[in-house]
Formats: structure tokens, sequence, C-alpha cells
């Protein structure tokens, strides 16, 4: 983890522990709590800078005025030297064209963005990884909804946190890249929520052999099995506990912890807990367990106060923003769908073991009347991309 | 998009420099520097949807510290200005925001308060409209944060030039600190006499401060702010040589780093492939070549040319053409094969 705490920055001695500040510049912050954080911005700030509604520019230009000491025609004045127009540095009606880095560039960003360009442009053939071409598509579908029903609007001022899932690193390609996904939530709502938004193929995994009764797989999903999670938060673990078969997870590190002599952790329930009752670090990595040991690092990126052009439909938070995109193995018969069974000891396969898509499993293993053919074994398989 | 950080960190200082220059705070000055340098033009060039937004949120955050202590007043003026034209002329839509961090939210407050009082109008007008476009995101840090231990970023450095120092001898000896010395002197030399034994006459033994203690204070004081100032001048101007001298060093040593790797590539354009398993052979046949008294190392001839050349004293173009060592090879269609398969390379940022 990160280097031993003298390293970090001075705390400023009598300053307030609530205001986020670093305590690894551009790493991490120093824990605080988001309540309190919350608080102390809206204190700050006058209701109507975080208004969803516009103000109407004639009384902000009047409040301006007396503010300031100043007459109605200094205002106009103002507004006139003031105006994004003076910004423009082209005539009026005739726009360059944007998709063009101007010839001989002064800025140096320019200059780069030209030099990749024109490599670009001895390329035979270019294209753009479909992961990035993808990357901002969830999050703009979102960007600026409004609610049906008024009821459902978020309230203002509330605070909304980003959150960072990182997938659990159990493929080899994963070493390099880190795939995570990326959900954004209220601070009025309670980490069960988060649970519950958080999409892994390991709770759609199906144990058990299958070939006699295949349509009998998908009610055996290990979601409804094992339905026992865990946040690890700054020194607490929060459980979920909300139906009599859930089982504290975080008991056998706590054991280990006290026979390890490890300073003790705290537990708390998931599901009485908001996210405005944390103490956290942003940018600080933490954990998620469910499936008994799906462990997912989870990095709170960001908290900020609701805008007006933001997603304000209280129903579709926690709102996926981003979702990284795995590849997906194909059916061996039909390379064309995604896989969903793979069996072994098949006299009917080419290798062993191999995979098959729904339609051609069904047509290959058995008859018209379902009937199985051959000798197998069959177990459901849920591919790593099956929420792509 | 990282590796836009540095150049747009340089533009940005330079258009700063150039409004710091100006030594004017109007918005009008501002905003034909900006003119000038066509500055808008930043957004320009084909970006795909997505990296328009992530350029325009990396650039907000280049900016915003700008905008921020330690900077001097103008440069924070001329920072919060650069961030109004960011904003404005970016390309994104719908804008993307700028954000503010709650620990800096004070320093902006004061600064606007600054403004005010110094009837910067054009200041405070800007800043009220971009609250009230509401171009601010209220957020906890000023940008998001992923725990990116192993990457080793620069640490955030402060352009020297537009660092506001503060003076610090100069807050602690003001003409209210001197009067207050003057008093306590006073005092200090009337106790003195009364604990004397004969009155009105101080003892000459008790001789721990010297009366003129507050014009030598004083003296120093102006000696030390004249010298500040000179040495500052000198400073800027043997700055000003370090830092051209600095940049042709620098610029030296690219050139030659790139010398080097173009070297490099070529050495590797040439490379021999040879098929692992018979790499050791091909080693072996060219150091034997060395060995023999070689000057220049000259590319050996394939087995089949030597051959032909042993046998029929003719050797064909095609086979001295071929660009590898090719000893073990004994055709020629493998050989065409192969020169297609070069000449990739990749992008430098």
């Amino acid at each position: 983890m990160a280097a031993s705490s003298s390293a970090g920055c001075p705390t400023p001695a009598g300053a307030n522990n609530d205001i986020p500040t670093y305590e690894y510049v551009d790493i991490n912050t120093r824990p605080f709590h988001v309540g309190a954080f919350e608080r102390l911005w809206k204190e700050t700030l006058k209701p109507t800078y975080y208004s969803f509604r516009d103000a109407p520019q004639e009384t902000e230009d009047e409040e301006f005025a007396q503010e300031m000491g100043v007459s109605a025609e200094t205002i106009d004045e103002l507004k006139v030297i003031c105006s994004p127009d003076t910004l423009r540095c082209y005539p009026e009606n005739e726009p360059p064209d944007k998709n063009v880095v101007p010839m001989d560039p002064g800025l140096r960003t320019l200059r780069l963005r030209k030099r990749q360009q024109d490599y670009k442009e001895t390329l035979l053939r270019d294209f753009t990884c479909r992961q990035h071409l993808y990357a901002t598509e969830l999050e703009s579908l979102a960007m600026g909804k409004r609610p049906a029903d008024p009821e459902d609007l978020v309230p203002e001022g509330e605070f909304i946190l980003s959150i960072n899932v990182v997938y659990p690193v159990i493929f080899e390609r994963f070493k390099h890249v880190r795939p995570h996904q990326t959900l954004q939530v209220l601070g009025s709502q309670k980490l069960t929520d988060l649970r519950d938004a958080i999409c892994c193929v390991s709770d759609l995994q199906v144990s058990g052999e299958f070939s006699r009764s295949p349509d009998m797989a998908p009610e055996f999903i290990s979601k409804d099995h094992y339905k026992s999670a865990t946040f690890y938060l700054e020194g607490t673990f929060y459980n979920d506990m909300r139906f009599p078969e859930c089982r504290d997870l975080s008991q056998t590190i706590m054991e280990w912890a006290k026979s390890h002599d490890f300073p003790t952790f705290q537990t708390a329930k998931m599901e009485e807990t908001t996210f405005r009752d944390l103490k956290i670090k942003i940018g600080y990595p933490y954990l998620y367990c469910h499936q008994g040991d799906c462990e997912h690092v989870v990095i709170i990126t960001d908290i900020r106060m609701a805008h007006r052009d933001d997603c304000l439909d209280h129903k579709l938070f926690p709102l996926l923003t981003y979702k990284h995109r795995v590849m997906t193995r194909k059916c061996a018969v039909c390379h064309l769908y995604i896989s969903r069974w793979i069996t072994t000891n098949d006299s009917l396969a080419p290798m062993d073991p191999c995979m098959f898509c729904e339609l051609c499993f069904r047509m290959l293993h058995y008859d018209a009347q379902g009937n199985k053919l051959g000798d197998f074994l069959a177990f459901p398989f849920v591919d790593a991309g099956a929420f792509n | 998009m990282d590796y836009y950080i540095e150049p747009l960190k340089l533009d940005c200082e330079d258009l700063l420099h150039r409004f710091q220059e100006t030594e004017s705070v109007r918005y009008e000055v501002f905003a034909a520097v900006w003119r000038k340098m066509d500055f808008p033009s930043i957004f320009y060039g084909k970006m795909a949807a997505n990296e328009m937004r992530a350029f325009s949120r990396l650039i907000l955050t280049t900016a915003y510290p700008y905008f921020l202590p330690p900077y001097s007043f103008h440069i924070r003026v001329g920072g919060l200005y650069l961030l109004y034209g960011l904003y404005n002329t970016q390309l994104a839509s719908p804008k993307e925001k700028i954000r503010i961090a709650l620990k800096d939210w004070e320093n902006i407050n004061k600064f606007q308060e600054d403004a005010m009082n110094a009837q910067h109008y054009d200041v405070s007008y800007i800043f009220r409209k971009l609250i009230s476009e509401k171009a601010f995101y209220f957020a906890a840090m000023p940008k998001h944060l992923f725990f990116r231990v192993k990457r080793k970023t620069k640490r955030p450095t402060v352009c020297d030039e537009f660092w506001d120092r503060p003076m610090r001898v100069m807050d602690l000896v003001t003409t209210e600190t001197l009067e207050e010395i003057v008093n306590v002197q006073e005092h200090y030399e009337k106790a003195k006499q009364a604990i004397c034994g004969t009155p009105g006459q101080p003892d000459p033994a008790i001789n721990l401060v010297s009366k003129d203690l507050v014009q030598r204070l004083h003296s120093t004081v102006v000696t030390y702010h004249n010298w500040l100032d000179e040495a500052g001048g000198k400073k800027k101007e043997r700055g000003d040589a370090d830092a051209g001298e600095g940049t042709s060093k620098q610029s030296e040593a690219s050139q030659r780093a790139e010398r080097l790797a173009s070297i490099k590539s070529k050495s590797y354009g040439q490379a021999v492939e040879a098929v692992k398993s018979r790499r050791h052979r091909q080693v072996e046949i060219g150091s034997s070549e060395t060995g023999g008294g070689q000057a220049t190392p000259r590319r050996n001839k394939s087995l089949k040319a030597r051959i032909t050349k042993k046998m029929t004293g003719k050797v064909k173009e095609e086979i001295l053409s071929g660009e590898t060592t090719t000893a073990w090879r004994l055709s020629i269609a493998e050989q065409k094969s192969k020169g297609k398969t070069k000449g990739k390379r990749r992008f430098k940022w």
C-alpha cells in the first residue's frame, strides 16, 4: 500500500478535519466525515449557487450593482466588455474548420496534436479502440436526464459520490489494464443500494452438473444462494445482514487479526449505513467482498454537489457511468453467440472441455423430445462479458 | 491524455506570462492577449467525442491552480480569466465544469473580496457570471483520485515568476511595531533609572540594549529591502539567461536522444530475423567473419549466393539485395515475404 504515514503531507495544526486535504498529493486524501463535509459546503454557499434553476438575469445584475455600489450603466458596459464574444479569434460568421489544426500553430499542445495527426495519416488503417470509443457512452446517456415525476427529483444540494469498482483480477490479461466500472451514488443512499447495483459475473455463476435437466440450471444462481457481502471502509466492515441466511464475512478476518496482534476492526450493518455516515479517504483503495471470496477493490474517486446538468432522476441512482467491456468466448460451433454451456467427457465435441451457446448445445446434445444423446457432462457457463 | 499535461501547462504559463507583462488586470487586455495567441484553437483538431470531453476536463484542471495561492494577485486574475475563456470556448457539450475544492473556497472568497475592495469590477463580474452560469462543481478535490501510486508523476511545481513572495520581514517590522518598541524602550529606561541608586542617572553597568535600537532596526530593514530588490532584479536577469541556456541544453539533449533512437530503430530495422533455432549459427558466422580481419562488417551473402558464385561466378542481384543474413536460406521465396513484415513504427509522444 502507501508509504509509511510519516512521508505524507504534514497535518496543518488547528485545521478542520472534515475539509478534505491531500495525504499524498494527487493520490489520496486524509479521512474525513462525508456528512460533515457536505454540511461545510452548504454552509459556505448561497443556495442560489447550487440551485437547479436559473435566477433571472435582471435580479442578478441588480444584486451585483448593489453589492458593488455601481450604476446600471456601468453594469451594461461591463456586460459588453466581458461578454464571451471577446474570446472569439475569427471574424463573425466565418468560423474556422474545427477539425483541422491551424497551420503553423504557436501553442505547444497544438504542435503535439498536429504531429500525432500527421502520423495518423501515414497509417494504412486507423481504428480507435472500441474500449475508448464507447467509454463515455453510458455517462452521456444519463447526462441531464430529468425524472417524469417531479417527486423523484434529486434534492438541491445533494451530493454525488463516484465510485470505481475494479474487477477482481482473475484473468491473465488484466495484469496491465485495470478494468473497472464506475457508479455514481447519492449521499443519502445506503451501502446496500451500491451493493445491489454492482454487477459481477460471480453473482450469476451456477454450480453443478445439468446434462440431464438443462432447463433447471437458471434456478440455481449464486446470487440467490449466497447473499452475504461486505464492504471494508476505513477500519470498519459493513456487512450485509438483510436476510436471515446472511453470514458475517468479516468474522474470519477479525479472528485472524486478533490472533496476530493487529488493531481490532469494527463491524457495522451495511443496510443501516448511508454514505453520509461514512468516514473515508478519497482515492484510497477499499474492499468489497461477496460470494465468499470474490474480492473487488473499491475506490471512491470523487464527491461533489449535484449539478444542473447531472442526471437528476432519483430512481436512476446508483447510476452506472462506465463499464469496461470484456472479450467474450464464443460458441465452438457457430462462433457467433456467447457460450452458455461447457461440456466435458463429450463424445460429440472436438475438444475437452468445449463451449457451446444455448442453441447449438441443445441441437447437438438433445433430440427433439429433449432426451440426452451420448455421454457427457454439462455445466452452465457464465461468460465474463455477460454484462457488456 | 497525460502526455498533454506538460504542453498544456507551458501554454497556460505562456499566456499568463504575456498577461503579466502588460501590467494590467483589465479583462480587455487579457482578451487581446488571448486573441493574439489564438488560444481557443487549443480545442481544434480531430478528436473523438469522448476525447474532447477528457481534454476539456484536463485543460480546466491544469488551469485551475493559477487561480489559487501561492500565485500573485495578478496571475490569479489571469487564472480566473483563463478559466472563463476556456469554459466558454470549449467544444464539449454540455460544457465540462470547473471543479472547486472545499479547501480552496476560502481562498477564492478572499480573492473575490480583494477584487471587490480594489474595485476591479471586471474581475468580480466574471466570477459572478461563472457562478450564475453554474460553471462550477463544488467538489471535494480538484480532480478525481484513482490511487495511482505507481505512476511517477512530476511534482506540481510553482512557476517562479508568478509567485507572490510573502514579505515576512516587512510584515514583522511595521511602523506600529517600531512605535511599540520605542514605548517599551522608554519604559525600560525608566525602570533602569528607578532601580538605580543615583536618581536620574542609570547604572552604566546595565547596558544590554543599545539606545538607538529603533533607528538601527529601521535602517537594517530598509537596507535589507533594497538588497532584496536588487537581488531580485539580478536573479531575474540571471534566471532568464539560465532558462535560455537550459532550454538549449535540453534541446541538445533531446536531439541526441532522438538521434540515438533513430540509429537504434535503423539497426533494429535491419536486425537479423533468423529462426530462433538457427540464431546461434548465424552469430557464429558473423563473429568469424569479423575475426577474419574485415574492416567494415559486411553483410553476409546467403549460402545460395555463395554457392552460385562458386559455381557460376555470377551473383544474382536479388540475392545480394536480401536485407538479412540468410546463410541458412536455400530459397528465395521466403526471403521476399520477409521484406514486407518490417517497417512498423509507433508514435512517440
